[in-house]
């Protein structure tokens, strides 16, 4: 694989390039990536939604290089610069080897949806922190327990110095939340993935970590690449949004233009069909006709057209469409972007 | 039925009334199962479901809204209180001092939906045998009967009739939520409680199976409890609502009027906390973020439960435990709720 020559912007921390990851079954080859290009910047937060089997997760995970054994990273490539001056094409990299261990953890974090399957039942929280932190930073025992009580500090859980010492079973879903962004910090990673991680939680555990992770974005710097169903969850964390659907990015551009000015029809049908508080009652919600496609034979054309208002015959459903690109960096694969009837979206 | 004649009244729009009703389970140690105190699940929950109107319950994971479904449906016994039914016919039952056996009729009147549309559907089971089943158990109609409505059943979710004979697994999460709700339609009953019926849906497969649910609500004039953690659902659907925090009601009323101007504290910061999909609501920054986490309901805190959390808390709410007590048309459970000016949502 050869190393793309021309250097990424000084601003760009993390680069996707035509990424595709599929999967060997036994039914047959699942595309669960095709061809997904986004890119990060350094201290930005890049909100990336869809229904469940967009893709979103399995993008995150070959950023980590965390698929499972069936995967298979077909072709592209990502981008990832830890530090200022050196670009590590983490795609060409062994996926078990020193070099990506030490971004694994070192550079990058991560958090997930259940941090209770995230987290060893068999350790307590300050040890599995306390080994991040010496396997990373070399740094000694009594160094490492500081730091991790600092970290537990930071995420604002009650009494850290007691809490090093807990194991997560004996704290609630929320307080394991907060555990597990302290121990995906722990070496200050310019890069955060989380991945659903508010999901399971109440609506006010939820709104506790998202000021959070608001708040340590701004005091750490760190970017972070927020994967999510809910849009309401966007619109309150992400500078960027990126819609993805059956494997592919559909829209990107800034957190208003999504939410304002769609201009993928998936994107407005999505955003359409969210009841939303304090609005005058409607009768029906509107809704996306039928339902996702299974991945093994995804349709022809414009993979979205079979549940489209506005697919055209002869165009959506022959030729795959090509992305559209609009001002202030929004783009949309779509063959109408652009020409779609203006719409009242909110 | 001499019983129902004894029974103090139930308004005469009301399907369900739901009075005192209490559910505590015991907390219990070592291997003699030593009982050392009492989680109150339910503490005194009292309301009324008008017929064919969609009653909510909101709350938290821990508050006990799930169980007041399960009580209703008698899937547990209740500690304490009464749950009055009035039956097709006409006559009020009061389904706490009901036996198995005479609960048996009732039960084909009252069906529930539930959440995991995984778990809730037998694997080994065809959608025949699934949908069907309520109609077995209650021996209605022969064989060819019952496969005849189950294709109607289907058909009226919006499957069709020929996947009578395939298995669960070849559906999606939605299809399965479909099937739930066909399964609960067998015996036409004129009442069901959804639990979480849309949480784990994606969301435009939630909104389909919302409308769906909202057409069958209007072809049969069915009365809904619609228990969910989601607020935009929960407004969306439901004419009325009660909020429970730790096992009890804090408030209750008409849903337009508590999301224009919430009573309880803890109401307004739960509508504070969703959400919005409007990026343009950061800058307001009205966001109540509220403290530590909900009580543990088997050692609540002293006086009104959501003392520690509430930002307006003074010291008669760490002694005093308030009532329920209506105000401006509503029941609220706050000592302050005729003087405090809270926000809700909208304009």
């Amino acid at each position: 694989m050869t190393i793309d020559t021309t250097p990424m912007p000084p601003e760009r921390l993390l680069e996707l390039d035509d990424v595709h990851v599929h999967f060997s079954m036994r039914e047959g080859l699942v595309k669960a990536v095709n061809g997904v290009s986004y890119h990060v910047d350094r201290g930005e937060v890049l909100g990336i939604v869809g229904e469940s089997g967009s893709g979103k997760s399995v993008t995150a995970r070959a950023i980590m290089r965390l698929l499972a054994k069936n995967a298979i990273q077909a072709s592209g490539h990502i981008r990832f610069r830890p530090e200022q001056g050196k670009e590590v094409e983490i795609s060409s990299l062994p996926r078990d080897g020193r070099k990506m261990r030490e971004l694994r953890g070192g550079h990058i974090g991560m958090i997930f949806q259940e941090p209770m399957t995230a987290l060893s039942p068999v350790h307590s929280i300050g040890t599995q922190i306390m080994r991040t932190v010496m396997l990373h930073k070399r740094v000694g025992k009594e160094a490492a327990r500081a730091r991790a009580i600092e970290l537990l500090e930071k995420v604002q859980l009650p009494k850290p110095s007691e809490m090093v010492d807990r194991y997560p079973h004996q704290l609630s879903g929320g307080m394991r939340q907060r555990a597990m962004i302290a121990l995906a910090l722990s070496c200050d990673p310019a890069l955060l993935i989380a991945d659903e991680p508010t999901t399971a939680l109440d609506v006010t555990t939820e709104a506790q970590i998202l000021e959070l992770l608001k708040s340590l974005q701004e005091e750490m710097g760190m970017a972070i690449v927020f994967i999510t169903h809910n849009f309401g969850v966007v619109a309150d964390i992400a500078d960027r949004v990126a819609v993805m659907y059956l494997g592919r990015i559909v829209e990107t551009g800034s957190v208003d233009d999504i939410f304002y000015q769609p201009k993928h029809p998936y994107t407005r049908a999505l955003l359409q069909s969210i009841p939303r508080l304090g609005q005058a009652p409607v009768h029906r919600l509107k809704t996306i006709p039928g339902m996702v496609p299974d991945p093994f034979n995804a349709p022809r054309g414009c993979s979205f057209h079979p549940r489209c208002a506005y697919s055209v015959a002869g165009r959506c459903d022959v030729y795959a469409p090509d992305v559209k690109r609009f001002p202030d960096d929004q783009s949309a694969r779509c063959h109408l972007a652009g020409e779609l009837p203006e719409e009242v979206v909110l | 039925m001499s019983r129902t004649e004894t029974m103090p009244s139930m308004p005469e729009d009301a399907l369900i009334s739901v009075s005192g009703l209490k559910k505590y389970f015991p907390v219990t140690r070592g291997w003699l199962q030593r009982q050392v105190g009492e989680v109150k699940a339910v503490d005194d929950v009292s309301f009324n479901i008008r017929r064919g109107e969609t009653f909510g319950l909101v709350g938290e994971s821990g508050s006990g809204k799930s169980t007041v479904a399960r009580l209703i449906l008698r899937a547990y016994m209740l500690t304490g209180g009464s749950i009055k039914f009035r039956r097709g016919d006409g006559s009020v039952v009061d389904l706490s001092d009901l036996s198995d056996r005479e609960m048996r009729p009732v039960r084909r009147e009252m069906q529930m939906v539930f959440q995991d549309p995984y778990s809730s559907l037998d694997p080994r089971m065809t959608l025949l045998d699934i949908v069907g089943e309520p109609l077995v158990i209650h021996g209605v109609g022969s064989k060819g009967e019952i496969r005849d409505r189950v294709g109607e059943l289907l058909g009226l979710v919006g499957l069709r009739p020929e996947y009578a004979v395939r298995y669960p697994h070849a559906f999606s999460g939605g299809q399965r939520q479909r099937i739930g709700i066909a399964r609960a339609l067998a015996l036409n009953p004129s009442f069901i409680a959804a639990d979480e019926a849309v949480s784990a849906l994606d969301v435009s497969v939630a909104a389909q199976n919302i409308n769906l649910l909202q057409d069958l609500q209007e072809k049969f004039g069915l009365t809904y409890l619609f228990i969910t953690h989601d607020l935009g659902m929960v407004e969306h659907i439901s004419d009325r609502i009660g909020v429970m925090y730790v096992g009890r009601l804090v408030e209750l009323g008409d849903t337009a009027e508590i999301f224009e101007k919430p009573l309880h504290p803890y109401t307004e910061a739960l509508l504070s906390a969703v959400p919005q999909p409007d990026p343009r609501r950061r800058e307001s920054g009205r966001r109540i973020v509220l403290k530590g986490e909900i009580a543990d309901p088997a050692n609540p805190p002293t006086g009104c439960t959501f003392h520690p959390r509430c930002p307006y808390a003074t010291d008669l709410c760490k002694k005093e435990v308030p009532e329920l007590r209506p105000v401006r048309g509503r029941q609220v459970r706050c000592h302050y709720a005729e003087e405090l000016d809270l926000a809700g949502v909208g304009a």
